[in-house]
């Protein structure tokens, strides 16, 4: 059961500030740290808006690129509450590193721009939504991330291997394909921030799991493994990320959306091609896991069969 | 274990991000450009540690270690208020500056940490007996406890702690002589003018929103941060508990302060800091007409 089910109080862990290690231990993530520090940016003068006419593009392409960078608005927001408790949670236990502290801090300023700047796409597009039309899907953005980053009863190393490693590398995944067919140059400029920044983010992701899993017991690894499980069964098949693998509600207005937003080259891909990454990049992970000890089974989606 | 903010579900929606309050908006924007890198942007070459005695480099490396451990609070408690915000659904403005106001306080123990590195070495803690002083400033579980309001904790960290160090960071800024030291205490105050603004634009939305009780409750916050935080040493060490200890960290700041390279001493300090204190009374006062009350400390003469 994730702690966003559960009903009992949360126990955070405790802190023992002293000594406090701040050396470097591993260089792969200092690199990341320092690299995403001199790739700063500023989300009023970092992107070309004065290119982005609403004048120029048909109603109802705008309408549907509006819903698009909505939802993506609120898809990102996500990290401006997880990213924090996973940086506390980093400090509160015992022996973490300092690379991961220094560099959280970054990746959630970089959240912010980005939450910022779809707002303000969407704005542009016609006006964000604050809420999905069906009130019934708002519970799978709901997913109170920030509990479970703070659970002294859940694996950081579980979390980091879920939402930094197997998330964010879909994340990336699919900003690199809005990016490969955007047209429009606000747009394009956006999403190449983005794109860097979740490649950054990724590869924290990836590095870290790989420093920890070696040492893993085969409970911690049982865990990892779990946590992947039910969040890729649970979220991602809901349609988290790509919408038209949606079950529990019927998707196809917002397939629908995608395919037209794409086509005006406002920064998406038809939702049958962010099925394809979705697919890509889980069987790129399943991967890099197997690679690491860790397994990642198969899974069983209504419409696409075993994936 | 007492109840957290984290016992209640997410609700995010209806998700307003629209600009609420646009002078924290705009000290958003401001920090976004204004941005600097401790590793490229201070003249670390100009930091020669063989031009000081060894008695003042080892003092200053563990000045600057404590310097470290202190920013170091922010990254390890003050995020705990972007989870509050976000759960409180405060304002959107908020909720993106206080992203990077982490970022600054990651940037600022990274210095202090090169500082200490370059004079001969980070120390990674404090003798025992003063480790009360600097363990911690209490503000996460403050921003967790959903029984604390919000700008309770905004008003002791922010308008009073913050606006301390930004007093003494001037003060420094003033009396520091080495070039490389004065730098990072400038780069380091650039971005506290900013944090102490988020907190009195905040305060200013939020205040008349609280009823007697809640005004009450912010007054107790921000007692109980300059008392129990501040009077015990967390940012200046001849304010901790005479013990060895803090005899200690006390010669290191003088020691530290007669190289020129960042810290100050009791008798300098002590009217900068009671000026500052009487600062933040009046503009408590004439911001929201809280009256804090007088406070007293041995080392200091009267109530101040």
């Amino acid at each position: 059961m994730t702690t966003a089910e559960s009903s009992a109080p949360v126990t955070i862990p405790v802190e023992r500030r002293f000594p406090l290690d701040l050396e470097s231990r591993d260089g792969g993530i200092r690199v990341l740290y320092q690299a995403a520090k001199q790739d700063h940016w500023d989300p009023e003068r970092g992107v070309p808006w004065d290119s982005l006419d609403p004048a120029r593009i048909p109603h109802a392409d705008r309408e549907s690129a509006r819903r698009v960078w909505s939802r993506r608005a609120w898809l990102e927001y996500t990290g401006l509450a997880e990213t924090p408790a996973l940086l506390i949670r980093f400090c509160l236990e015992t022996g973490r590193e300092s690379e991961p502290k220094f560099f959280l801090t970054v990746r959630n300023t970089e959240e912010a721009w980005h939450v910022e700047c779809c707002h303000r796409i969407a704005e542009c597009l016609g006006g964000y939504l604050d809420r999905p039309a069906d009130p019934a899907r708002e519970e799978l953005f709901n997913q109170t991330l920030y509990r479970e980053a703070l659970d002294a009863a859940a694996s950081l190393d579980a979390f980091v291997a879920t939402h930094c490693a197997f998330e964010d590398g879909l994340e990336a995944e699919l900003a690199a394909a809005w990016l490969g067919t955007a047209r429009e140059p606000a747009v394009r400029s956006l999403l190449e921030h983005m794109q860097r920044a979740k490649r950054r983010h990724a590869d924290f992701g990836w590095r870290y799991l790989a420093q920890r899993a070696p040492a893993l017991e085969p409970a911690a690894r049982h865990a990892v493994e779990g946590q992947l499980v039910r969040w890729i069964q649970t979220v991602e098949l809901a349609g988290y990320h790509c919408v038209s693998l949606a079950t529990g509600f019927d998707p196809a207005a917002e397939s629908a959306d995608l395919d037209r937003c794409a086509a005006a080259g406002l920064g998406a891909v038809p939702a049958a091609a962010e099925e394809a990454v979705f697919r890509a990049t889980l069987a790129a992970a399943r991967a890099r896991l197997a690679a690491l000890g860790l397994a990642l089974p198969a899974f069983h989606h209504p419409r696409l069969g075993a994936v | 274990m007492n109840a957290t903010i984290l016992d209640a579900r997410e609700s995010r929606f209806p998700l307003d991000l629209a600009v609420r309050q646009p002078r924290i908006r705009d000290l958003f924007h401001a920090a976004s450009r204004n941005q600097w890198d401790p590793e490229f942007d201070v003249d670390w070459a100009a930091l020669d540690p063989e031009a000081f005695p060894p008695a003042q480099r080892e003092a200053a490396r563990m000045y600057w270690s404590r310097r470290a451990w202190g920013e170091y609070g922010a990254i390890s408690e003050s995020p705990a208020l972007q989870i509050r915000f976000c759960q409180e659904k405060l304002s959107p403005d908020a909720r993106l500056y206080f992203t990077i106001r982490s970022q600054e306080e990651s940037r600022h123990a990274e210095v202090c940490f090169r500082m200490a590195e370059r004079l001969g070495g980070y120390v990674e803690q404090p003798q025992v007996q003063f480790q009360g002083s600097v363990a911690t400033h209490g503000v996460r579980r403050l921003a967790l406890d959903p029984e604390v309001p919000i700008e309770g904790v905004i008003a002791a960290l922010v308008c009073a702690a913050e606006e301390i160090a930004f007093d003494v960071f001037r003060h420094l800024i003033e009396i520091t002589r080495h070039p490389v030291a004065r730098q990072v205490c400038r780069l380091v105050m650039r971005d506290e003018v900013r944090h102490c603004a988020f907190g009195w634009h905040f305060m200013a939305d939020r205040w008349p929103r609280l009823d007697p009780a809640g005004r009450e409750r912010v007054r107790d916050a921000v007692i109980t941060m300059i008392e129990k935080v501040e009077l015990n040493g967390y940012h200046s060490a001849w304010l901790a508990p005479d013990n060895p200890a803090s005899r200690a960290e006390v010669e290191c700041d003088r020691l530290t302060w007669e190289a020129g390279l960042g810290a100050t001493v009791e008798e300098l300090e002590k009217p900068v800091f009671v000026d500052s204190i009487r600062r933040i009374r009046r503009q408590m006062e004439e911001a929201w007409g809280l009256r804090l009350p007088e406070f007293s400390h041995p080392r200091i003469d009267g109530r101040f």
